[in-house]
């Protein structure tokens, strides 16, 4: 499946929010949606699950309109919550049933996912006398009943501690292997990176940057080299490298120098330098940008 | 409206099983029986009735309470007075003789008789529950009478007789008699009022609790509002009719048991108004009416962001419905005034205003087709409207909105 989102436009009132979103997303490998607090996530997934409708624009599935009550859809949102007085099996049995499951098939897939995150003596009690870790679970199960070929998860991570956020991330690797349709929307951008295989950057309602993750990480960090010394001085290094050439743009970051060589002949060349200097060095290779100094650089970028 | 059945019957089984509500039905079963029995049992405490109580004017019994002081003219007033006051009453010389006699607590009242048989009570205190006086006078009233029938050449035997005599008549009703229909009108009326602030209660709080819980934005994306609006108010409707079922049947039992206790008059207003006609027209307005309620119930508990808001958004709602019963009562009193004729027309109000009128008086059928007619199409656009602000409540939180722009806003295109 290749889920197409094309140039939506939404506004409320007179303030335009998305400037015309547009990225696409395909089956087998999650999508990382990614933007600051207010930066249009929520308004693209609630029009994409046709809570909002955009003004214009208009999402497509396999090239033909995309109706989500048509699909097996997991939604998480990101205000979520359910029931706190009744229940939980009973509850997650009436979503299943609400997204097409028959009732022996929903009691199944409820049953199973709230084995699953080992919540099996909490069948029959309310949702509000579990604990808030244990509700989280229930409210992130009740987006992977009725086994939807489609997940869309706004802030998936948020509020799960780390024990929680593996079972999690797991569980979402488990469905792109299977061939699912994966999005989900964070700030968090170490889940991200850890899950997904392509991302989406938004940023005032515009899209700053979209597809895979890993060629997005070499063409940003393209012609940059890191290097770091043994003696850890870093100024003396830097200003030794700028009095041999002086073209080189060279910052400091996180302990390492990052050079931008402005080409391959002159990473040969530097290589060369350092072997005549005789400067010790503890590492010296291609520079690869995290998720979050690509979000930091590309939202410095719009500033 | 594909999961229509689905969220009906979740909303259907919550209802029914909250625990709350069980004990409330359970609450009101009992009472239903035991107010049903209230004449049996009043029946257990009370003495039997005199039997044979005259019809002709007779002598009460004499006062020959030795608590009361009597003050006459002389002694053959004295005689006279003897049914009234006994062959030994305690005479007292003056009116002043006997208010010493009162104040000394020598007696506990006192009778001051005058010559045309008119009377003064003097009481040193007079209790609430003070009869003494009313019996005399009604024994000196009866005396006077037979004065003058005696003066007039009469037996009391005659006088009886003409008193006794009476027109046979025939009453023919060609439409409804309100004496009789007035009180099942009344009931059934009570019934609809309680059953509307009840479930239309119910109704707004658990759509507010949904959208307090944040489910909605779930529900919304899973299926159609249409199907959550419908199936809520259908399982609300149901949940109504199964459990205020079980009232009405409790209160019939009880009747039933009870009814050899009941005054003629109770049973010929109870089972007397029964028509087909009537009870068809009860439950056309009493239903929709109903359906109507607790459409806007739902709308406006789709309104509010937190539970504590709920008793203000409603306001509106229980101030209509209230308005909807002092219609009703004005109907009970003047059926065919202007006021009661387009309050039975108005689909708020016509839920109580038409069944209390079509108990008392015929109502002409093209006021009962214009009012169900205009209370179908009332029902039909506040379930639109219903489904439209619950779809616009699962997108707004927090802010408070008027009600004139969320309908406004409800009603814009962009929200499906």
């Amino acid at each position: 499946m290749k889920l197409e989102v094309k140039d939506i436009k939404k506004s409320f009132g007179e303030k335009e929010i998305l400037h015309g979103v547009s990225f696409e997303v395909v089956s087998g490998r999650a999508m990382g949606f990614l933007g600051r607090n207010g930066a249009g996530k929520s308004t693209t997934i609630r029009c994409l699950m046709d809570v909002f409708r955009q003004d214009s624009g208009q999402f497509l599935l396999d090239g033909q309109p995309f109706r989500p009550w048509e699909m097996r859809i997991g939604y998480l949102p990101e205000e979520r919550g359910m029931y706190q007085k009744n229940d939980v099996l009973g509850q997650l049995t009436y979503f299943a049933m609400l997204r097409g499951a028959n009732r022996a098939d929903a009691a199944r897939t409820a049953h199973y996912w709230i084995d699953y995150f080992g919540l099996g003596d909490f069948k029959k009690k309310k949702l509000e006398t579990l604990s808030k870790g244990n509700q989280q679970k229930i409210q992130i199960a009740q987006s992977f009943l009725n086994e939807p070929d489609i997940l869309i998860l706004d802030e998936p991570f948020s509020g799960l501690d780390p024990v929680n956020a593996q079972v999690f991330k797991d569980t979402i690797a488990q469905f792109v292997k299977e061939g699912k349709l994966v999005i989900f929307s964070s700030h968090q951008m170490s889940y991200v990176e850890e899950v997904c295989d392509d991302v989406t950057l938004i940023h005032e309602g515009n899209i700053l940057l979209t597809g895979d993750l890993k060629q997005i990480k070499q063409a940003e960090g393209r012609d940059k080299l890191l290097i770091t010394s043994m003696n850890g001085e870093l100024g003396a290094l830097q200003d030794k490298l700028t009095a041999a050439f002086p073209t080189l743009v060279i910052t400091q970051d996180r302990g390492s120098l990052i050079v931008d060589t402005q080409g391959k002949a002159m990473q040969a060349e530097l290589l060369s330098w350092f072997a005549q200097d005789g400067t010790a060095l503890r590492r010296f290779g291609l520079y690869e940008p995290s998720l979050a100094d690509i979000f930091i650089q590309k939202v410095g970028e719009t500033a | 409206m594909k999961h229509f059945a689905t969220v009906f019957n979740y909303e259907l089984k919550t209802q029914l099983t909250k625990k709350a509500g069980i004990v409330t039905m359970i609450v009101m079963i009992i009472i239903a029986l035991v107010g049903t029995s209230v004449p049996r049992i009043i029946a257990l405490f009370d003495k039997p009735a005199e039997p044979g109580t005259p019809t002709e004017i007779t002598a009460p019994a004499p006062e020959v309470d030795s608590a009361i002081g009597y003050v006459v003219t002389d002694e053959d007033a004295a005689r006279l007075l003897a049914p009234a006051i006994g062959e030994n009453p305690k005479l007292y010389d003056s009116r002043d003789a006997l208010v010493k006699a009162i104040e000394a607590e020598e007696v506990e009242l006192g009778f001051v008789i005058d010559q045309s048989l008119n009377y003064e009570a003097i009481f040193k205190d007079r209790s609430m529950y003070e009869e003494r006086d009313t019996h005399f006078g009604n024994a000196l009233t009866h005396i006077k009478k037979e004065q003058m029938i005696l003066s007039h050449g009469l037996t009391v035997d005659d006088f009886n007789a003409i008193e006794n005599q009476s027109a046979q008549g025939q009453v023919t009703i060609l439409g409804k008699n309100s004496g009789n229909n007035y009180l099942l009108s009344f009931v059934l009326m009570l019934v609809v009022y309680m059953v509307v602030l009840m479930y239309g209660n119910t109704v707004s709080s658990i759509i507010a609790r949904e959208k307090d819980s944040r489910t909605m934005e779930i529900l919304i994306t899973s299926t159609r509002p249409s199907s959550l609006i419908l199936g809520k108010v259908a399982a609300a409707g149901v949940a109504a009719v199964l459990q205020f079922g079980l009232v009405v049947l409790a209160a019939y039992i009880g009747f039933q048991m009870n009814k050899s206790t009941y005054p003629e008059i109770v049973i010929m207003m109870v089972s007397g108004s029964l028509s087909s006609s009537y009870l068809l027209t009860y439950l056309f307005f009493s239903f929709f009416g109903f359906i109507l309620y607790l459409f806007l119930y739902a709308a406006l508990g789709s309104t509010v962001s937190k539970m504590e808001d709920l008793g203000s958004a409603t306001a509106l709602v229980q101030f209509l419905f209230i308005f909807s019963y002092v219609m009703a009562s004005i109907a009970a009193q003047t059926p065919n005034s202007t006021l009661a004729v387009v309050a039975s027309v108005i689909p708020f109000s016509a839920i109580m205003v038409m069944p209390m009128r079509a108990g008392l008086v015929s109502v002409p059928w093209s006021q009962l087709i214009l009012a169900g007619g205009l209370m179908l199409v009332a029902v039909a656009f506040f379930a639109f409207l219903s489904i439209k602000i619950y779809r616009w409540g699962s997108l707004n939180y927090g802010n408070k909105t008027k009600l004139t722009r969320i309908v406004k806003e409800a009603l814009r295109p962009d929200i499906r």
